[in-house]
């Protein structure tokens, strides 16, 4: 995606570097945006109801004359979001994943995507993190958002990698699409902080026989299964691509070369996601390799427990230690 | 930047000029939106060359007036008020629709500034608008948002979504002027979704509700400064709106777009030049 080009820092602005450390340090999405904002005061907020499940009460609270609740009006939202964009402003818009894509992807295509303003969609509760059903669970935002030009999209892996990700957000000028899980509201403050660049994925655990491409919960499952095939003396590595549009190519490339089999591991539909984005570019660079997709496999899923739907939807740590293995006895 | 304020008999003059691009722009596509231009070209007059605060040299002036054309495809005025306007040059309307210009069919930001948002997915337009209004209000600016719908339009639930946010937020920096040319691709608008009384329903959802000949300079230019002079809430005009009024043999003819032979424009040049 060639179109997609970071800033250096340039958007968000930060002229006082200690809120670019405290965005950077935050492990809350919440801290993480009013940090933003109070170093630079383009950035607004924008909410569709739901405050407190987006964490923008605490920006509602400290900041309220930047804050702006639109009530349960998503299309309304991102057409003022890039009305407030094109007059200078950088707009947060909130909603859950599926209504602030999926619901509203008309709008986005033409008054943020097109015009490639600075609108950030952010949404909660991806894929099957929901327990209130297929109305509530996006399965299909990914797919929607990567297919428009000029948008990145980023999957943070966990609460260490959110200020990272806001900043990411920030640093690119034109609209991204934000994908964020509601239960990272209480993070381990002892676990070390993540970075995110865009474009580039991030090798976690170094491996030789199958690599394991992953975003947002899944990162955590892969890891797990890496564990689980290394008691089996299968090596792999797992690779955290937070960045899916832009998408690290290269990257992609050079692990296809030096693996023997290669899995994305999704929490979302294999059509179109990071698990498609990954085909493509093992496709277009001539690659051949034992290839296999984790992820709703082009299913509607239902309200239930997450551990339930990841099992039944054969994504758990379980179900991708097997499949690594099936790829690699060549059963695939 | 103070406004510009010509007379009524100015305005009305300056909307001959308009339509007279109209017709020529038409004519050399044979086909397009004839009758829309022709019945919106005073109120076009009157908000780029009386009511709009723009600056031709600074595009991007950040306290200019804002005007945003929502269907995007009633583009023969919209091109025509920003020559008139001087906003773009003369000879741009020459390239109407050709292959490679950025004067599109549907108006899109290729052309500059001037089309302030890109539009024609309907209902979208109050959205934006609402967007700019709202942070121009929080920044001090005292510059003004404009923007026309079509009544067609009003059938998107985006627009009442839209109309009960501006509303809510007494946003008395933004003025919506409906098109009521009861032009749809379908037929008549009434015929096709009923949507009388239109004033009435903003006004229940906070606006203030102004119903006016969309073809009376007088009436037009009372109506823009009755909103400017309104606190505290969104002005809409809903403007009554004769299809390709100023030339009788097309006024009050019904498609949503029209065939224009060489002769019939030829005809309605002159009679354009007679008025004059």
């Amino acid at each position: 995606m060639s179109e997609v080009q970071t800033l250096s820092h340039g958007l968000g602005g930060f002229a006082d570097l200690r809120h670019w450390h405290e965005t950077l340090n935050a492990r809350s999405y919440g801290h993480a945006l009013l940090a933003a904002a109070r170093a630079d005061e383009r950035i607004v907020c924008l909410g569709a109801d739901l405050s407190q499940p987006t964490q923008t009460h605490l920006f509602r609270d400290a900041l309220p004359d930047r804050f702006f609740m639109l009530g349960i009006q998503e299309a309304n939202m991102v057409g003022v979001a890039g009305g407030m964009a094109r007059t200078g402003d950088i707009p947060f818009a909130h909603s859950f994943c599926v209504f602030i894509t999926r619901r509203v992807f008309d709008q986005i295509a033409m008054q943020a995507a097109y015009p490639k303003l600075p609108v950030k969609l952010v949404g909660f509760m991806p894929g099957l993190t929901t327990e209130l059903g297929v109305s509530h669970q996006a399965i299909d935002d990914i797919a929607l958002m990567r297919s428009l030009p000029n948008m990145a999209v980023i999957e943070p892996a966990g609460p260490a990698q959110i200020g990272a990700a806001v900043a990411a957000a920030l640093d690119y000028d034109g609209p991204v699409y934000l994908r964020l899980e509601t239960s990272w509201a209480e993070p381990d403050e002892s676990e070390p902080l993540m970075p995110l660049t865009l474009g580039k994925g991030q090798v976690l655990r170094e491996g030789e026989d199958v690599a394991i491409l992953a975003s947002g919960l899944m990162v955590a499952q892969a890891l797990q299964a890496a564990n689980m095939l290394a008691e089996g003396g299968v090596s792999a590595s797992v690779v955290n691509m937070a960045s899916i549009k832009p998408l690290d190519r290269d990257l992609v490339i050079r692990l296809a070369r030096s693996h023997k089999a290669m899995l994305t591991a999704e929490n979302h539909s294999i059509v179109g996601g990071l698990g498609a984005a990954v085909a493509e570019t093992l496709a277009i660079g001539g690659i051949g390799l034992s290839f296999a997709m984790i992820g709703i496999q082009d299913v509607f899923a239902e309200g239930a427990s997450l551990d339930y739907l990841l099992d039944k939807h054969k994504m758990n740590a379980s179900h991708i230690a097997s499949k690594a293995r099936q790829l690699l006895c060549g059963m695939g | 930047m103070t406004r510009n304020v010509p007379s009524v008999p100015e305005l009305e003059q300056r909307a001959q000029n308009l339509r007279r691009h109209v017709v020529r722009m038409i004519q050399k596509v044979k086909v397009g939106y004839l009758l829309q231009g022709l019945g919106a070209a005073d109120l076009f007059a009157a908000l780029y060359l009386g009511e709009l605060r723009l600056d031709a040299d600074q595009p991007n002036w950040f306290d200019r007036d804002r005007l945003l054309l929502s269907t995007a495809h009633n583009t023969a005025i919209f091109y025509a008020a920003f020559v008139e306007a001087g906003l773009i040059p003369p000879e741009a309307l020459g390239t109407y629709t050709d292959d490679g210009s950025p004067l599109e069919v549907n108006a899109s930001e290729r052309l500059g500034t001037m089309v302030e948002a890109t539009c024609g997915s309907l209902g979208q337009g109050l959205s934006v608008a609402i967007g700019m209004a709202l942070t121009l209000r929080r920044r001090g600016s005292n510059s003004r948002v404009y923007v026309v719908l079509g009544d067609g339009e009003l059938q998107e639930g985006q627009v009442w979504e839209a109309a009960l946010s501006a509303g809510g937020f007494g946003l008395d920096n933004l003025c919506m002027i409906i098109d009521r040319n009861y032009l749809q691709v379908e037929g008549h608008t009434d015929q096709v979704v009923a949507m009388d009384p239109i004033g009435a329903k903003f006004e229940a959802f906070g606006w203030n509700a102004i119903d006016i000949d969309g073809n009376n300079m007088a009436d037009i230019v009372q109506a823009l400064d009755s909103a400017r002079a309104t606190k505290g809430a969104p002005t809409v005009i809903v403007a009554e709106i004769v299809p390709g009024a100023g030339i009788p043999f097309l006024e009050g003819q019904m498609a949503h777009v029209a065939f224009l032979s060489p002769e019939d424009g030829e005809r309605a040049l002159a009679i354009l030049e007679e008025a004059a």
